[in-house]
């Protein structure tokens, strides 16, 4: 379980988070929408601390965090472990393979043996696709295929959460198909799933639940049903505009 | 052409015994000193307990001062007051040094003021994004610097750096002035001799040539190592 109660970000004078209060059941995939600088980064980035909002408390499943207080490193390293991320520039590391891209974390964070590494980065390259692709360098591949990478990358550290900052924005639709295609295939019983997008039919069709922000406020938290059919004029606003219904010819 | 080849060895010896063991032991030292030098100028001191933050201040301002005493002064100036200067100081505060550790220190000094600021650059030149992938594993920040940014500084500073050795190995001719026969002062003292100075200055400015040509080389070989993961090189 994820959960912010009166959580405030700050960049210098302006307020990125506005006493956010909200909670994010295990098991369940939620998809946070909203216009650009919303703060949707913002408040994905904070559940693995790569921001830290300075007022609030967070609570990750056992785990409480006052933002008021200096974090302790052992604490968001612990975090860190609970959560894996998927980054929009895909952030691969370009000097290693992609079966060594894999293993990195599993070796050098998680002190696994080699063999093991090996063998579990194997099964993870071939649930996105890339087993045969596991000895080239990241730049020697497509967009889709580095944030498929990317994704075993993250999962390799078997974190309860998977963390995604707008996963397929950097890609045309085809290569952005064969990202969402898989990540379709991710289970949620194992990671429970948070996921920045601008796609509005993939997160109809993947989310549980639906965060809308604007300006740092939660406008909406609720079912994708009541956000798509019954949607407030706010995001009736906001849906048309993802489609171009108001200013493409009818 | 016979006084070329008469005075070769001996040119050739003072190049194997003082030229390049000056340069190579400087070298790695001075990397060794502007690694640290510029982790330190480059560690954030907003982050960690009171008593770390003070130490990095501190740090930080030690390390500026050596590199700005150091790049702004002429090296031979650097080894005059080492090699002539402390030992002159009054009684306590004497220092003495053997020429050739005098002259170790100095240009691992020098090249260490230098090369920290290519390190620096190269560290700073690898996107915000390589940290953020390396914390989002669940690396420490050491765990990042060492696994994901210093191997790909290493490439960045690859040609800077060969730039400096280069330099280094150049001036180590300036160590004839605290005693030391290297090349050129064994090319200068034949030259004395023999009444030939065009052909014997001529002559170390090959052996010279030579030795920075085998570095070119070696540069051209790790660049090419290190470059495997890029794209058309």
């Amino acid at each position: 379980m994820i959960k912010f109660e009166n959580v405030n970000k700050y960049f210098d004078q302006h307020k990125a988070l506005k006493s956010l209060s909200f909670e994010l059941p295990e098991h369940e995939t939620t998809v946070i929408v909203g216009p650009s600088g919303s703060g949707k980064s913002t408040l994905l980035r904070s559940f693995n601390l790569l921001e830290q909002p300075e007022e609030g408390l967070y609570s990750l499943d056992d785990k409480v965090i006052d933002f008021a207080q200096p974090i302790s490193e052992k604490t968001i390293l612990e975090v860190r472990r609970q959560t894996g991320m998927v980054f929009q520039d895909y952030n691969l590391f370009p000097h290693l393979t992609v079966l060594k891209n894999v293993m990195e974390g599993p070796l050098h964070v998680l002190k696994e043996q080699k063999l093991i590494a090996a063998q579990r980065a194997e099964e993870l390259l071939e649930l996105v696709g890339l087993s045969d692709r596991a000895n080239y360098y990241p730049n020697q591949l497509s967009g889709g295929q580095q944030q498929r990478v990317a994704i075993a990358r993250a999962m390799a550290m078997n974190p309860k959460y998977l963390l995604f900052d707008e996963p397929t924005s950097a890609l045309d639709p085809e290569l952005e198909a064969e990202v969402l295609k898989v990540l379709l295939k991710l289970d949620v019983e194992k990671n429970s799933m948070v996921i920045v997008t601008h796609n509005m039919a993939f997160a109809k069709a993947v989310a549980s639940n639906i965060i809308f922000l604007e300006e740092g406020n939660i406008l909406f938290n609720g079912s994708p049903d009541e956000f798509f059919n019954h949607p407030t004029e706010r995001i009736q606003k906001f849906l048309s505009a993802m489609t171009f219904e108001d200013i493409l010819p009818k | 052409m016979k006084l070329v080849m008469d005075s070769l060895p001996a040119i050739l010896e003072a190049g194997l015994r003082y030229t390049i063991p000056l340069s190579v032991i400087s070298f790695i030292i001075g990397i060794i000193i502007a690694v640290i030098t510029a982790l330190v100028r480059i560690s954030n001191v907003k982050k960690g307990s009171t008593f770390t933050r003070l130490l990095k201040i501190i740090g930080k301002a030690f390390f500026s001062f050596y590199v700005w005493l150091f790049r702004g002064t002429p090296l031979i100036v650097q080894m005059f007051i080492l090699f002539y200067g402390l030992p002159r100081l009054p009684a306590p505060y004497t220092v003495e040094f053997g020429a050739f550790s005098a002259a170790v220190i100095v240009f691992s000094l020098n090249v260490g003021a230098y090369a920290s600021e290519t390190i620096r650059a190269a560290i700073l030149s690898i996107s915000k994004g390589q940290w953020e992938a390396g914390y989002a594993i669940g690396m420490t920040h050491t765990t990042v610097l060492f696994r994901v940014i210093l191997p790909q500084a290493a490439r960045v500073s690859l040609p800077p750096l060969s730039n400096s050795f280069i330099g280094l190995i150049k001036d180590t001719s300036l160590a004839f002035s605290i005693t030391i026969v290297e090349m050129f002062s064994v090319g200068q003292q034949i030259a004395a001799r023999t009444y030939e100075p065009m052909v014997l200055y001529c002559e170390v400015a090959v052996v010279y040539l030579v030795f920075c040509s085998i570095l070119n080389v070696g540069q051209y070989y790790l660049e090419k190592r290190t470059s495997r993961y890029i794209k058309n090189t």
